[in-house]
């Protein structure tokens, strides 16, 4: 078995390999384009959130009644509220270089743990924070113009919205049993 | 060998890529079966080693320390790969219990040995394949535990059924001898 285990080790050492050199231009453009990804990844959530924000704060200044400025600025407390807690919960962190693979594959495990736990509770920092504006909104329009027909309109928004929420939610609970299936091979595989 | 006193990162980049160069080839080949996606895996691994000199302090070998980079960059590859390929991977136990696809009939060469080799590697899970590489370069007990994490005992019973299992995979004398 022993002359078998050499051959094994010497197939694989003298396998034809095509000796291919790296420049120091190479390596330090993709290491920068590492880092502008990096960066360009932590901007990028916030980028969409300050247009939103930027837009709804319009809404408030040009809005003339008070309740319209409630309800925007309810919308933006909220957008607040969902920036801080997805850079809480759900900002990527780059592995810690020079670990062993047992602890690389831990820490990669604790990611996607972390992960998950972000995608499963979406609807407490995400989907409930968002509920206020909308519920404002309806009640205070019902009341404005108490007419059915108001009444039959402001029904179908808010069942519109309550789609989309089911849609965000059914999406981060596929993500998260995903998610799982992975955490799982790691746990198999320490 | 690479001196151990620290020097620049450029300087300690220069000289893992000259010495391991080759093996960071092979090691790129048992992560990616893709020639183009391997390719950039190789760039992406010596990227990651060029950056890590610039934390290495020393405290392991450098031996150590370039092996350690690349199998975690190799994993996350992978890893990041089974995001969108849903493939299983499969520990060491799985792979001893394949039929053995070699019995009755010589194995056409050294190629087909390689081929049949990296494929085996390529379904392991990345513990497991980071043990099964170490054993293929040539790396002891020792310097394979301090790469993987592993105890010294864990790492011996894994290498003994690596052993088994490629002498099982590639008996009839299919190990790349033409």
């Amino acid at each position: 078995m022993t002359e078998q285990q050499d051959s094994m080790q010497m197939l694989w050492q003298n396998q034809p390999v095509e000796g291919i050199q790296i420049s120091a231009e190479t390596i330090e453009k993709r290491a920068a384009r590492f880092e502008g990804r990096i960066r360009w990844r932590n901007v990028r959530e916030y980028v969409a959130s300050l247009i939103a924000a930027a837009l709804l704060g319009y809404f408030t200044v040009i809005s003339h009644d008070v309740l319209s400025r409630v309800v925007f600025g309810l919308f933006i407390a909220s957008l607040a509220w969902v920036v801080v807690q997805l850079h809480r919960r759900g900002s990527s962190k780059s592995m810690p270089t020079g670990l062993d693979t047992r602890s690389s594959l831990r820490w990669y495990r604790a990611e996607l743990e972390r992960q998950r736990a972000a995608v499963l509770s979406v609807w407490s920092w995400y989907l409930i924070p968002m509920a206020p504006g909308f519920v404002v909104d309806t009640v205070g329009k019902a009341i404005q113009s108490p007419h059915p027909a108001t009444w039959a309109r402001l029904l179908l928004m808010d069942a519109f919205g309550a789609a989309a929420f089911l849609l965000v939610w059914k999406i981060n609970v596929r993500a998260a049993r995903c998610l799982g299936r992975m955490i799982d091979e790691l746990k198999t595989a320490e | 060998m690479i001196p151990a006193e620290a020097g620049s990162q450029n300087e300690l980049y220069q000289a893992a890529a000259k010495v391991y160069g080759a093996a960071l080839e092979r090691l790129a080949r048992a992560y990616e079966a893709d020639a183009d996606l391997r390719r950039d895996l190789l760039q992406e691994i010596h990227v990651a080693l060029w950056r890590s000199f610039s934390v290495f302090d020393g405290r392991c070998s450098l031996r150590t320390w370039v092996y350690r980079v690349a199998h975690n960059a190799g994993a996350s590859h992978v890893l990041r790969q089974r995001r969108t390929h849903q493939h299983e991977l499969v520990g060491l136990e799985q792979l001893e219990n394949l039929p053995d696809e070699n019995s009755g009939e010589q194995t056409a060469g050294r190629r087909h040995a390689l081929d049949r080799l990296l494929s085996l590697i390529q379904r392991l899970n990345p513990i497991d394949r980071h043990v099964i590489l170490s054993y293929l370069e040539g790396l002891d007990a020792a310097a394979i535990s301090e790469i993987t994490g592993l105890s010294a005992a864990n790492v011996a019973t894994k290498t003994h059924r690596i052993k088994n299992m490629l002498a099982r995979q590639f008996q009839q004398g299919g190990s790349g001898r033409d």
